[in-house]
């Protein structure tokens, strides 16, 4: 009863416009504001997440770009790496170790003749995109697991079987077939069996497991001791220009179509960071405008809140009647910008799962964690105007 | 409750006062509990002021008031605000109404702003007593001036209280008004065992006052 009285007196005083301006101004900031935080955080989410951890983005081949100096001797110094491995755009150094023994493979069927001269790479397994439990050799195994390259499969499929007159093959009919791996060494040739496990998008050699690579290079490597000359490394960012720029400075090169994305990358860092800074001053803008919007209240209801407090009423009384006017309009407006964010999220979230892009369908809980934080803002705001105007005003 | 009040003299009245002879200004006076308190003060001799002063709407004064003991200078915002809803209600002499409520809003908002001493059904008792049921529901400021003064008194009368101060209570009442209006504050006091303090210009003889004194 108190209340609705107290509203009466107060409502007289109050502009409808200014008050509606007030609060579209804030829902708009809000909006602006928590927007940005949730595009960040699915930007972030893109680059970092593992569904989204494709070889295109995060993986990044890396060799001495060649040129006539450096033909024969184009291998990375230790130094040159361990220099690599402190950049801070890099997470992780694999050493792609190329096979130092001649050896060919084969197929065994007649139904299918083929023969080539071959050369393996092997690098660590984190830096492998295949998962598969036949990935491991010992000197014991039965056949050596061998990744081949989608891109050799597909050169194969789609060039090769035309002009050989030879059947088109899908992965897992290669997988099927069984292959020998012939190793030429001083004293003869090595023959095991061998099987394709796997094919990789990320790296375009024939790779087998290390511990075969090692067995191979020590038994019957020609040159014991060589440097690598490929390195593979794991970047959160490929389209990072200071990465870019590094590779140049240094006289690396990787495949141009992958930091090609950097510039993409700039772009919608730029629409980001203009979302935030756009925000950040609008909120400032809707603090004050609602600032003023108390201030106006109470100043143009002075008389009222004079003789309400002349006839008993507290101060504490009137902040409470008055945080209750101002405030649960923030509450509002913060929960309905954060529907409508969820709204556009889930929907952001199914037409990119179309074009195979994932990210969360759920608001994330940093956005509305960065709500609540701007509520205790206002809600800061609201109460120190009050009580400021309050005190003002009651005499 | 018991109001001492200890040598006060309004600033800006001061030179004024100084000359004349009064029984509060620059004296020590108490009135104790339930004591009915007339105080007769002609034209220009701070009778406003005075009533102001008790109820801490003024400070521009020398001297001390003591509300049960307790000074009026050092009582903090909350403190007085419980004051003014449980111990001292008031009459004004401009009545301090607010004009866009309705007669009855103004009175229970007064009623509202604490714990109820009376349900809402006494304000159109009172109202019937004397005479202003027809204007309830009117706005307070559309109002005459002795509707708007029996509005103020049933304000006053509808809170707890241990003291009421009257200024000039029934300046726009006819005597057969004012002897309705007197008879319902000198019950309503009764009933709460109150005290009050009463300022006019003149004698009078509307209650029975355990004290006179001259301003």
């Amino acid at each position: 009863m108190l209340n609705s009285l107290l509203k009466k007196l107060v409502r007289k005083a109050s502009g409808r416009t200014k008050f509606i301006m007030a609060i579209i101004g804030l829902s708009v900031a809000l909006l602006l504001i928590l927007s940005a935080v949730q595009l960040q955080i699915n930007y972030n989410d893109l680059l970092h997440s593992k569904t989204n951890q494709d070889s295109l983005t995060n993986f990044l081949v890396i060799n001495k770009r060649l040129n006539n100096d450096n033909a024969n001797k184009a291998t990375l110094s230790n130094e040159e790496i361990a220099q690599l491995k402190q950049q801070p755009f890099i997470d992780d150094i694999g050493i792609l170790s190329p096979s130092r023994f001649k050896a060919s493979i084969q197929t065994v069927s007649d139904r299918f003749p083929f023969y080539s001269d071959m050369a393996f790479e092997s690098v660590p397994s984190a830096f492998i995109d295949v998962t598969s439990t036949e990935w491991k050799w010992d000197e014991q195994s039965s056949y050596v697991p061998i990744i081949a390259p989608n891109m050799f499969l597909d050169f194969y499929n789609f060039e090769f079987s035309f002009s050989q007159n030879m059947p088109q093959l899908t992965q897992d009919v290669v997988k099927l077939i069984t292959l020998k791996v012939n190793i030429y060494t001083p004293r003869g040739i090595i023959s095991m069996p061998g099987r394709i496990v796997g094919f990789s998008d990320r790296i375009s050699s024939l790779l087998v497991p290390q511990e075969f690579m090692d067995w191979g290079n020590n038994n019957f490597a020609l040159n014991k001791h060589a440097q690598p000359s490929r390195i593979i490394i794991r970047t959160k960012d490929p389209g990072n220009p200071d990465l870019v720029k590094y590779l140049q400075q240094t006289g690396l090169t990787t495949d141009a179509d992958k930091t090609r994305f950097s510039k993409y990358r700039q772009v919608v860092t730029i629409v980001v960071n203009a979302g935030w800074i756009t925000g950040a001053v609008m909120l400032i803008f809707a603090l004050l405008i609602f600032t003023l919007f108390i201030q106006l209240t109470i100043a143009s209801c002075k008389e009222e809140i004079q003789l309400l407090i002349t006839l008993g009423a507290s101060p504490k009384q009137l902040k409470r009647f008055l945080i209750k006017q101002f405030f649960p309009s923030n509450i509002i407006i913060a929960i309905v910008v954060l529907l409508l964010l969820a709204l556009l999220q889930y929907q952001l979230a199914g037409f990119l799962t179309k074009q195979n892009i994932f990210v969360n369908t759920m608001l994330s809980a940093y956005t509305i964690m960065v709500a609540a934080i701007i509520l205790l803002v206002l809600w800061i705001v609201n109460y120190r105007t009050i009580k400021k105007y309050i005190a003002l005003n009651k005499e | 409750m018991q109001v001492a009040i200890k040598n006060i003299v309004p600033l800006p009245l001061k030179d004024r006062f100084a000359q004349r002879h009064s029984d509060i200004w620059n004296k020590e006076v108490s009135f104790h509990s339930s004591q009915w308190i007339k105080i007769k003060a002609p034209s220009g001799t701070g009778k406003t002021t005075f009533i102001h002063t008790l109820y801490k709407l003024r400070h521009d004064y020398s001297g001390d008031i003591l509300w049960n003991e307790k000074n009026l200078r050092n009582i903090n915002d909350d403190v007085l605000a419980d004051m003014r809803q449980y111990k001292v209600s008031i009459i004004f002499q401009d009545l301090k109404l607010f004009p866009h409520l309705t007669a009855k809003e103004n009175i229970e908002l007064n009623r509202v702003l604490q714990q109820p001493f009376y349900e809402a059904g006494m304000i159109d008792t009172m109202a019937e007593r004397l005479g202003i049921t027809e204007v309830l529901n009117q706005q307070a400021g559309l109002c005459s001036y002795g509707e708007q003064q029996r509005i103020a008194i049933i304000r006053a009368l509808i809170q707890p209280f241990e003291w009421l101060l009257m200024d000039e209570p029934f300046s726009h009442l006819d005597a057969d008004n004012t002897g309705k209006a007197a008879a319902l504050i000198a019950e309503e006091c009764t009933k709460r065992n109150a005290g009050f303090i009463l300022t006019d210009l003149d004698e009078d003889e509307h209650f029975n006052y355990s004290h006179k004194f001259l301003l």
